[in-house]
């Protein structure tokens, strides 16, 4: 007797989605808990109010241990090259995919995912700046590119359009600054740091034509990095005191507390802008792409599972279905639901009814017209937060007035980039 | 002998711990040191002194060794300073005890206030646009001051958030150790004609000046742990004008840098120049004592 392929193939399914089913009921109970590193972006803090059923699905306690920026890379770093292990879920960003990456840190996410979270639903730009060597390797929530905030009142009291070239950016800025009425024209992030000066100092420099590497060594210090870090010190000038140390938390209070007319920075702030109780700026802000020739500078955070925490493959399963749930289509509707619009991670989010009604069309139309420009603009390489590092602290002396030799100071950076480059290369 | 031995074995077991614990993290940090072990690599090898000679060319470590000096002397001198005048002036100006025990609750309160609390509550206060310094000095007409974002100013800044939480505390203590001096000295000099200041400067003080040495020395080493203090007022900047030698150790080998050699060969010499600089200070001070 012939049995049909077909009734074979369902056969086999049907037994195989059994076995997985078998595999995953084993686990429950079996992974006491799941320690996460985080930050505390609110699609992270937002995951204590349904944690409880994750932990009830598993019969796991999920642990999330929230850490600012710096301390969260290092912290991280540190549990996973000393073979520590503490952290099944390590949060990942763009700054450290290609460091923990190429170490062998994380595990592909395609790997780990369970099929229901739809992988192919991430968006496609955070989903770019999640991959190293062609691999995808987190799961992103949160992030985007660059998007132009300007106050509309201030612009419309002035005469001003809002500005589509980089020159027009200036000239409006020196035009509507204004320190005796508590008004200044622009905002930007001085402290030390990859993810703070040098984040936003690179849309300049790559804008005006720099390149981290020529012939494999650093180039950060030619004339496109002079050129960029003159400009950015000027523009400073026309920003709040304190400016030179400013991170982006009080960049985008200053622009929400009413400071500030102009202000370039992470789109995830858009929503921030507009919110009733903590914005004094709600309506009057309009949003645009950056200025041509500005780049918008590609970020993305998300969750990861770690090979050196989930060696075991109850803790990679328990691990993995975390990951995808904290990431999943159904977190985003709670988020939003809850008032959160900036952290979106799904397409299909993008395109929900509820995220319209959250912000405004004029928001929406920037992200989608910033989009295609929107692209990894830091070096991807795995000595990055290093180089990064040493960048920023010299910009820092810059803005602040500690050194006042753009092109020498540049020049130490990039000699010090140099020999990490050369570190890498052991 | 009995005693003695009573007493060498009662303390035996703690002096152990403490002997061990010290001795394997300092065994660590001196074997990493001779290595070129990063956080970003599993494989590292022995490079001998090669850590040490560069770090004697880094400019980064020579400025926070100089950074790390001028923050003990800035922090312990002025702790000392602030005590001794509010403890001399309550002394001579609040005589009801009840005011007095009151001032003391408010004075401990601050070195009570956890010191990321209290970076964070001061880093508010100094804001330029925000704070109520900057507010209250607008009122003058000054500003706006930029305490934290001024090279010039930010040590100093950072200095002031120290000396109020020590200060404060320790002018209780001197003024406790004040309340418990014997009368007759003050008095004799007092029927000699003698002014209220000259009173503390020959007489008081010199009466305490074991306790007052021993807060000097108390405050020293304290004010070598002011990370936490630092780290979140400053991070460091702006650029290195607050970057003390702990600072760095952290920035190059556990934060961005992962180069756990080179911190370590750094923690290494602060140990060695901690050490001869207390010997120096501390032999000095005993002279000048006796």
């Amino acid at each position: 007797m012939k049995i049909p392929s077909t009734l074979l193939a369902s056969a086999c399914f049907v037994l195989t989605a059994q076995a997985a089913i078998a595999a995953d009921n084993a686990c429950v109970g079996k992974v006491p808990s799941i320690n996460v590193i985080a930050q505390g972006m609110p699609s992270v803090t937002e995951l204590d109010k349904y944690v409880a059923e994750f932990n009830k699905k598993w019969g796991t306690t999920v642990k999330i241990n929230l850490l600012g920026e710096n301390e969260r890379r290092a912290k991280a770093r540190l549990d996973a090259s000393t073979g520590a292990g503490a952290y099944q879920v390590i949060y990942v960003d763009e700054a450290n995919v290609a460091e923990y990456a190429s170490a062998g840190w994380l595990y592909p996410l395609a790997d780990v995912l369970p099929a229901e979270y739809d992988l192919k639903d991430f968006r496609v730009d955070l989903s770019n700046v999640a991959t190293y060597d062609g691999t995808q390797y987190y799961a992103p929530l949160v992030g985007g590119g660059d998007i132009l905030m300007y106050r509309k009142d201030v612009l419309e009291k002035h005469g001003l359009k809002p500005p589509t070239s980089l020159d027009d950016l200036v000239a409006g800025i020196k035009a509507v600054n204004d320190p005796s009425a508590k008004l200044y024209g622009w905002s930007a992030r001085g402290q030390r740091g990859s993810g703070m000066n040098v984040w936003r100092w690179t849309p300049f420099f790559r804008g005006l034509g720099g390149e981290w590497l020529a012939d494999g060594k650093p180039a950060f210090n030619s004339a496109a990095g002079v050129k960029a870090t003159e400009l950015y010190v000027d523009l400073m000038k026309y920003a709040p005191p304190g400016v030179g140390t400013f991170n982006w938390s009080d960049s985008v209070e200053a622009f929400r507390g009413g400071q500030v007319a102009y202000l370039i920075e992470s789109d995830v702030f858009g929503p921030w802008m507009e919110d009733p109780e903590k914005s004094t700026v709600r309506g009057k802000v309009g949003y645009a792409p950056p200025p041509e020739p500005l780049g918008s500078a590609g970020w993305a955070h998300g969750f990861a599972v770690s090979k050196v925490g989930a060696k075991d493959d109850c803790t990679k399963l328990v691990a993995g279905d975390f990951v995808g749930w904290a990431t999943s289509k159904e977190m985003e509707a709670h988020r939003l639901a809850d008032g959160i619009a900036s952290d979106i991670g799904r397409q299909s989010t993008l395109k929900s009814d509820a995220f319209h009604k959250a912000v405004p069309s004029e928001y929406i139309d920037a992200l989608l017209a910033t989009g295609p420009r929107t692209q990894l603009l830091i070096m991807a390489s795995p000595v990055w937060p290093e180089i990064g590092d040493n960048l920023g602290l010299s910009l820092e002396e810059i803005f602040t007035g500690s050194k006042t030799d753009v092109q020498a100071t540049l020049d130490e950076a990039a000699f010090a980039a140099e020999d990490s480059l050369q570190h890498a290369k052991k | 002998m009995r005693k003695q031995r009573f007493v060498f074995w009662s303390l035996a077991p703690a002096f152990a711990i403490l002997a061990i614990l010290a001795a394997v993290s300092i065994a660590g940090a001196l074997y990493f040191s001779v290595m070129d072990r990063s956080l970003r690599y599993a494989d590292y090898s022995f490079v001998g002194l090669y850590n040490y000679q560069r770090l004697l060319g880094d400019r980064r470590f020579l400025n926070a060794l100089r950074i790390s000096a001028i923050w003990e002397l800035v922090t312990v001198c002025g702790a000392l300073i602030v005590s001794i005048l509010l403890a001399t002036f309550i002394f001579e100006r609040v005589k009801s005890a009840a005011t007095r025990n009151l001032i003391c609750l408010a004075f401990i309160a601050p070195v009570l206030l956890p010191r990321v609390a209290a970076a964070f509550i001061w880093r508010f206060l100094y804001s330029p646009s925000l704070g109520l310094i900057n507010y209250l000095l607008g009122l003058a007409g000054i500003g706006p001051v930029e305490f934290l974002a001024d090279p010039s100013l930010a040590l100093l800044a950072v200095a002031a958030v120290d000396i109020w939480q020590w200060g404060l505390f320790f002018t209780v203590i001197v003024l406790k150790l004040l309340e418990t001096l014997p009368k007759d000295p003050i008095e004799a000099a007092l029927l000699d004609k003698a002014k209220t200041w000259e009173v503390h400067a020959y007489v008081t003080l010199p009466m305490l000046r074991a306790p007052i040495i021993s807060l000097a020395l108390v405050k020293a080493v304290e004010s070598l742990r002011s990370f936490d203090l630092i780290f979140v007022m400053t991070g460091g900047g702006p650029g290195t004008a607050t970057e003390t030698l702990d600072l760095y150790a952290y920035q190059a080998g556990i934060n961005l840098g992962g180069r756990i050699s080179y911190a370590s060969a750094m923690s290494i010499l602060l140990l060695l120049i901690t050490t001869i600089a207390f010997t120096i200070v501390w032999r000095g001070i005993r002279k000048w004592a006796n």
